[in-house]
């Protein structure tokens, strides 16, 4: 029981400071939708989505909700292009590498998968040297998790020339402030899985979490009286680790005078 | 109950005989016998097929790559159960099951990558953890401690039935004013859809307090009915069972009541 707590206060703590980075996103946040705290059913996760989707419309933000043949289901999904550090040119010092078959400083920042044993990692300090950058291609999809009641977010990433990345490259991309915050959560929260609607291999965070961290923050908001868009708050705390930012705009009420 | 207990044994100890060979195209140093293996049907490839990748990289100049396997042109993927796999591809076929093996030009735009047995322990217990969530608000297996969650996974890793149940009896309980689950954890495959599977909340008693049979869950989830055969662990239920009792004795190690609708075999 104890390791677990450790693993949650870390994430906790992490999550925390996002948040508190994050005042100004949830102080500005216009009323969008109410929800019912904490709790996110289906209907709820398709309003907050439109809403989402109505926003990013008048921003040009590249989101579009696509639907499942013969169902009703569906999810939103947003293609995105993302210069990232390019591992071969940037030089890294960090702590001696753990496996001799592992030369290149990207895979030496990751979690060995092989391995599966996350308390023998380095501790993720690295100091990358300027090295030219290279540009993916990031496809992002939020679906709904009936199971957990929360959305979840599947990705997949591409070079230019069309190749996946591997689970090792995409974690070699996450920002190293959220590096630790994801090492530590319990299942190695970014993974490979199915994509539940479409059956190909995806990246996602493991949804296990979200209730209780979007728990604090909309208890908070609560507090304050002021209604989210659990679907906008969600995506602006998760997004940033995996290269999806959400730009401010979205929590800032449209004035009559904005085009459409 | 002794007969339930019965069940809970014969479900864990299937086994499909299987025959892998190596795909024609792969170069070798000699000739490639087939290899013969009684797979269990509650595992998972990875986990079972080390002898079987021993045997193929033998005769093979390759180093050690990712071993990955196909039956008539279809990539099987290793997270799902073995039985969930026989089932949906090859469950009226002539036994052995004929699967062949690759080291060569991995799919992955099909499979999801397996570098090692962690990542489908991660994959079970996230399956065990998605359950739980379902039925008991995920509450019971929170409340495990890191070395039970570590039991379930060696149960199953090791083949030892009594230390798997163990732990997994816990997940199985349920209040008696419940009668039942919150939701039943299940998944429905059929290879005609372009979908991998059905999931969707069902709760095992309705609101008047009768409990929920296989056959109320299949007319929920196809109401327009057609011929099909409809597979757990290779036997086909009476859909008047009630879905609590296929949950809490049919279901996979994972938790998870795996479902495969089969066109009707054509006599």
């Amino acid at each position: 029981m104890a390791l677990w707590i450790t693993y949650e206060m870390t994430f906790y703590y992490v999550i925390l400071l996002r948040l508190f980075t994050n005042a100004r996103l949830l102080l500005r946040c216009a009323a969008m939708t109410e929800t019912d705290c904490c709790v996110l059913d289906e209907e709820d996760f398709r309003r907050c989505c439109r809403l989402l989707l109505q926003r990013s419309e008048q921003l040009r933000d590249g989101w579009s909700w696509e639907v499942v043949q013969g169902s009703d289901e569906g999810y939103l999904r947003k293609t995105a292009l993302r210069s990232v550090p390019d591992p071969q040119t940037s030089t890294c010092s960090s702590r001696p590498k753990q496996s001799k078959e592992e030369p290149d400083c990207a895979s030496s920042l990751v979690p060995d998968s092989g391995r599966g044993e996350l308390d023998e990692e380095d501790d993720g300090s690295c100091i990358v040297s300027e090295g030219s950058s290279v540009v993916l291609q990031y496809e992002y999809h939020i679906l709904y998790s009936s199971s957990y009641s929360t959305p979840v977010l599947y990705f997949r990433a591409f070079t230019l020339e069309g190749r996946s990345l591997t689970l090792e490259e995409v974690w070699s991309f996450v920002h190293p402030n959220f590096r630790l915050c994801l090492q530590n959560s319990p299942l190695n929260a970014l993974s490979q899985q199915e994509h539940p609607l479409l059956g190909q291999p995806f990246f996602y965070l493991h949804p296990c979490r979200t209730e209780e961290f979007m728990k604090l923050v909309l208890t908070a908001a609560e507090d304050k009286h002021r209604p989210m868009n659990y679907v906008l708050l969600w995506l602006s705390l998760v997004g940033p680790a995996v290269g999806l930012d959400v730009p401010l705009e979205y929590c800032i009420e449209p004035q009559p005078s904005d085009p459409e | 109950m002794a007969d339930d207990k019965d069940v809970l044994r014969d479900v864990w100890f299937g086994r499909i005989p299987t025959c892998f060979t190596l795909n024609p195209d792969e170069a070798t140093e000699r000739e490639a016998e087939p290899y013969y293996l009684l797979l269990p049907r509650v595992s998972y490839l990875p986990l079972v097929t080390d002898k079987v990748k021993k045997h193929f990289l033998k005769v093979m100049k390759a180093e050690d790559v990712e071993m990955w396997f196909e039956y008539e042109g279809t990539p099987l993927k290793w997270h799902y159960p073995v039985g969930v796999l026989f089932d949906l591809h090859a469950s009226n076929t002539v036994l052995p099951w004929s699967i062949t093996v690759h080291f060569k030009s991995f799919p992955d735009q099909d499979l999801l990558h397996c570098p090692s047995n962690s990542v489908v322990e991660a994959h079970f217990m996230s399956s065990i953890k998605e359950a739980d969530a379902l039925k008991h608000k995920s509450q019971v297996i929170n409340d495990m401690q890191k070395k039970d969650h570590k039991q379930l996974w060696m149960g199953l890793q090791n083949d030892k039935f009594d230390q798997f149940w163990a732990m997994n009896r816990k997940l199985m309980e349920y209040s008696t004013e419940e009668g039942g689950f919150r939701y039943i954890p299940f998944r429905i495959y059929q290879t005609s859809s372009d979908r991998p599977f059905i999931q969707k909340l069902f709760r095992p008693v309705s609101p008047e307090g009768s409990a929920h049979t296989l056959g109320d869950l299949l007319n929920e989830m196809y109401p327009d009915k057609k011929r099909y055969q409809v597979l757990i662990h290779g036997i086909e239920p009476l859909l008047e069972t009630p879905l609590q009792w296929l949950s809490e004795h049919l279901s996979h190690p994972d938790n998870f009541l795996h479902i495969c609708v089969v066109p009707a075999p054509t006599d």
